[in-house]
């Protein structure tokens, strides 16, 4: 043991250590000898001891001027680092409020574009109605307008006395329209519906409504020696008709 | 020689408190600048590397750690490397642009030869030259002492004698110096 700290002492690294002149590695050698040995450790604090009073006896005056420069100029570091910590508070400010601003702005951009979707989808539906309807009043047009076309008028039986309507069959274009041009009002509980007989089959073409009845008029499958009926059914219309209850047949 | 104004300076640098460069510049200056002087060998290039190693000091004044180093050593492990760096970066800028004036490097200047530094001086001189050279060889130069044996073609063992002897006579002279000084700091 002693041999190795005679050699640790004798190779000048605890000199080198003590200008600051070693390396990482070395360093760590050194404060290990250091922890580990008194008497590496009472050698150190002698060289410390050496050093400084050695360096004193070469001092120099330092004049006092270079101490106001040194002084001056770490006061400026120190303003400029606080200046720099302001500045990047700032700065950091200004990133959160971007990026909010961001946030906000991308939220905003999200919803119009759901929004536009939904316009988008809006129109289509509408096209598709209109163009449906389009379709229908140019199939009316032809079947009111074709000299083939035949008309039927409809009158209601006992129970509807009232009712009138039209049928405007035109077998060339195979297509059937009733216009219902008077329908005795119902009890709030009652509808009126319409079916038709195609093979041996009711169909359910649906509710008439009295309010609207009257202008339009309402397609119905075209079938060979087809009957059509009205029933009254309960509100909202019924699955399939209500036999006693019919008012009308239109045969065609 | 941990005295009270050591820590007291200690514990200003870590509150970083300017007062710590003050202080350190009224007890340490004029010993740092020898340092610079020593390696760098003029006076107006010492002060530039006094005025560095300052700003350095200030700004690793968190590295500074007490169990590792007297205070003094840590500042003059500092000054020196800074002083070296300077060397470094004037000798390769180049040889011609700064001229070191070579009746400079002794001469300490007017303001150098104080009352307060007679003393050292003279301790200085108690110390034969040939001492002196082995431990500026060790302390200035951070030679070692295969390389201060080479350099000044002196033998290896002749050089461990010298620098044995030569350090003997310091802690003679630092004897009664330490108490002078740690009775000065006691008035203060």
């Amino acid at each position: 043991m002693k041999e190795k700290i005679k050699l640790f002492l004798d190779s000048d690294l605890l000199e080198s250590y003590l200008l600051g002149a070693t390396t990482t590695e070395e360093t760590l050698q050194v404060e290990r000898y250091l922890s580990m040995y008194p008497e590496v450790r009472k050698t150190y604090e002698e060289l410390q001891d050496n050093l400084e009073t050695y360096a004193k006896m070469h001092a120099v005056k330092a004049p006092e001027a270079l101490k106001e420069r040194i002084l001056s100029s770490i006061n400026k570091e120190s303003n400029f680092k606080r200046n720099f910590y302001r500045m990047a508070v700032a700065a950091s400010f200004a990133v959160l409020i971007s990026a909010g601003a961001s946030y906000f702005f991308w939220d905003q951009n999200q919803s119009l574009q759901a929004e536009n979707s939904i316009v988008n989808n809006k129109i289509d539906d509408l096209e598709e109605t209109m163009r449906a309807q389009l379709e229908d009043v140019r199939n009316q047009f032809i079947v009111l307008q074709n000299p083939e076309t035949k008309k039927y008028t409809v009158k209601g039986n006992r129970k509807a006395q009232e009712l009138k309507a039209v049928a405007y069959i035109n077998p060339v274009k195979r297509l059937s329209y009733l216009n219902v041009s008077k329908l005795p009002h119902l009890p709030k509980d009652q509808c009126y519906q319409m079916w038709t007989e195609v093979n041996g089959e009711m169909l359910n073409l649906g509710i008439i409504k009295e309010a609207d009845s009257q202008e339009k008029l309402l397609a119905l499958p075209y079938a060979e020696d087809a009957v059509s009926y009205i029933t009254i059914e309960p509100k909202g219309g019924n699955q399939s008709p209500s036999v006693e209850n019919i008012v009308a047949n239109i045969a065609y | 020689m941990s005295t009270l104004l050591e820590k007291h300076i200690v514990e200003l640098l870590q509150e970083r408190d300017e007062k710590a460069i003050s202080l350190l510049y009224e007890h340490y200056g004029d010993t740092l600048l020898g340092v610079a002087n020593k390696v760098v060998r003029n006076e107006e290039l010492a002060q530039d590397v006094l005025q560095e190693s300052f700003i350095k000091i200030w700004k690793k004044s968190d590295s500074y750690d007490s169990s590792k180093a007297k205070l003094f050593t840590w500042l003059f492990r500092i000054t020196r490397n800074t002083a070296i760096d300077k060397l470094r970066s004037v000798n390769t800028k180049s040889d011609k642009e700064i001229q070191i004036d070579v009746s400079d490097v002794y001469n300490l200047g007017v303001n150098s030869i104080r009352p307060e530094f007679m003393d050292v001086r003279e301790n200085l001189e108690k110390i034969e030259t040939k001492y002196q050279i082995v431990l500026d060889a060790l302390f200035f130069e951070g030679m070692t002492q295969q390389e201060a044996s080479d350099e000044l073609n002196i033998p290896l063992g002749t050089i461990k004698s010298r620098l044995k002897i030569g350090l003997r006579e310091l802690k003679k002279i630092y004897g009664p110096t330490m108490l002078l000084l740690l009775s000065i700091n006691l008035i203060s």
